[in-house]
């Protein structure tokens, strides 16, 4: 997974030569002249790669968490809990190729009265990892505020401000962090950031590594592919209208609406219904894809014949 | 400046002495504060802040920082000391409406309609102001589930006492007792230690 960061001017033939090596374009993202273009390629293609940034004056980054979806959580968005550090470490997340949205919950302020609903965790569990931002009191994250990520389905880090040794509910802990009410710029600061990142490389790699036991009938970005050239796709204004998970996709475009027309895409001569599960969203506007490993395939093929 | 965090959490302690002086320097506060001092109990959960402020500046007649001139039936002023310029503004745009007020540049306002008689009485008390810029330093601080809270307030202390549920009167008393010692001795005080 690489990142192209460089300028607009001939960067089509960048696509082309993606295209060839077999490769597929992850996110595009476009502020006026510049590009950032992030990248999935065989690897022993990457050299080629190398070569046509330099030839394009741009720059090439190794971006581990490429193709993920990652919500960073904060117990509210009062200005308590935001900008800082919540928004430097999704802005961090994002530095690595991550795909990252900021969530507050309704009514996670507070020590006893901390709490998250079934609803707001169905919606952190359509992510691929969450890192949840805590205060500086060990007391109250050791007693209280461990509720908010338990029973949550998906791989959890968080980031805290005292030393704990060990957290329950979570897969990831960095200390060191807490409450703060101004850029994290400084040195250590900077550390931590890559700390975070760090952890989150860690989750991600270890649920990469569960997906890869039972293999998905195909990878999320060849189907991305085929939703890429549907009309309303195309006309989606949203800054990236297809985000990858890896277990599927998020497309925003509305359930209702394209429902039908998404079941209905060819992916390798098979209806999408047939491989995936196709879902409403909870972020509103968008449909959830989550493809069907092959042994559910197989399985599903053998109920049919049967 | 002073600040004085007392806690049963040594990191959570210094974190909020850097905190609270951080969220001073945004509001630009740091030499109207001459002590702070902090308790901070998570596990009660009690949280108290008392601060003691430098003296404000004493109230002041609008003839003494500004020029007033009356012109046919509108009143000019020209403000002389701009540190008074946006108190005395919001002073004029509550007294008479911000229809009558005309800010011809940053320090010429025309007032319709009003004598200069008077304006030329109306008072300016910076205190008042002080200690709302220093209430919103205190509500920055505190912890945003700590929504209880009991104040209290004398000439250059005030004393925030928050928590979680039920305000209980021995959190009450910690509140009166500190701000009694922040009024008389505040750089000489015990240490709390049970509440």
């Amino acid at each position: 997974m690489l990142m192209f960061d460089g300028g607009v001017y001939r960067i089509s033939e960048l696509y082309e030569l993606i295209e060839d090596l077999g490769g597929f374009v992850i996110q595009k993202t476009q502020t006026q002249v510049m590009i950032t273009v992030t990248m999935a390629i065989p690897e022993e293609d990457r050299p080629t790669i190398e070569l046509k940034s330099i030839e394009l004056g741009a720059k090439l980054v190794e971006v581990p968490l490429a193709g993920t979806e990652i919500a960073v959580v904060a117990p509210t968005l009062g200005r308590h809990h935001m900008p800082h550090p919540v928004c430097d470490i999704a802005e961090h997340l994002r530095r690595f190729g991550a795909i990252t949205v900021v969530m507050g919950l309704a009514r996670g302020k507070g020590r006893g009265t901390a709490q998250i609903t079934a609803d707001e965790k169905a919606f952190i569990e359509e992510y691929d990892a969450a890192v949840f931002i805590l205060g500086n009191f060990a007391d109250c994250i050791v007693k209280e505020k461990i509720r908010l990520f338990q029973d949550i389905d998906i791989p959890v880090a968080v980031a805290c401000g005292p030393e704990i040794s060990s957290l329950p509910n979570c897969e990831a802990l960095v200390c060191g962090i807490g409450r703060k009410v101004e850029r994290m710029r400084r040195g250590e600061e900077i550390a931590k950031l890559e700390e975070t990142a760090a952890a989150v490389q860690g989750i991600i790699a270890a649920r990469k590594q569960e997906v890869d036991e039972d293999p998905l009938f195909v990878h999320p970005a060849e189907i991305k592919q085929r939703l890429e050239e549907l009309e309303p796709v195309k006309q989606s204004l949203r800054p990236a209208p297809i985000v990858l998970h890896l277990d599927g996709l998020r497309v925003k475009v509305p359930y209702e609406q394209s429902r039908e027309m998404l079941e209905g895409v060819d992916i390798y001569g098979r209806k999408l219904k047939d491989i995936t599960r196709i879902s409403p969203s909870r972020l509103g506007g968008s449909t959830m894809i989550r493809i069907l490993t092959k042994a559910q395939v197989a399985s599903n093929d053998t109920l049919a014949v049967q | 400046m002073n600040i004085r965090v007392e806690g049963t959490e040594e990191f959570g302690n210094e974190v909020y002495a850097e905190l609270f002086e951080r969220i001073l320097v945004d509001l630009g506060l740091t030499n109207r504060v001459e002590v702070a001092r902090l308790v901070v109990k998570p596990e009660v959960p009690l949280f108290l802040v008392s601060i003691r402020t430098r003296r404000a500046r004493t109230a002041v007649k609008v003839s003494d920082i500004s020029t007033v001139e009356q012109r046919q039936r509108d009143t000019y002023m020209m403000i002389g000391d701009e540190s008074y310029a946006p108190a005395l503004l919001a002073l004029l745009w509550k007294r008479f409406g911000r229809e009558r007020i005309e800010q011809i540049t940053r320090l010429e306002v025309l007032v319709h309609g009003i004598k200069q008689e008077e304006l030329e009485d109306l008072e300016l008390d910076p205190g008042q102001e002080l200690k709302k810029e220093v209430l919103d330093a205190v509500w920055r601080l505190l912890p945003e589930g700590f929504k209880v809270r009991h104040n209290i307030l004398s000439e250059s202390v005030m004393t925030v006492a928050a928590t979680e549920h039920v305000m209980q009167p021995e959190y009450i008393s910690l509140a009166e007792k500190v701000h009694r010692e922040m009024e008389t001795a505040p750089e000489e005080q015990e240490v709390v230690e049970d509440v």
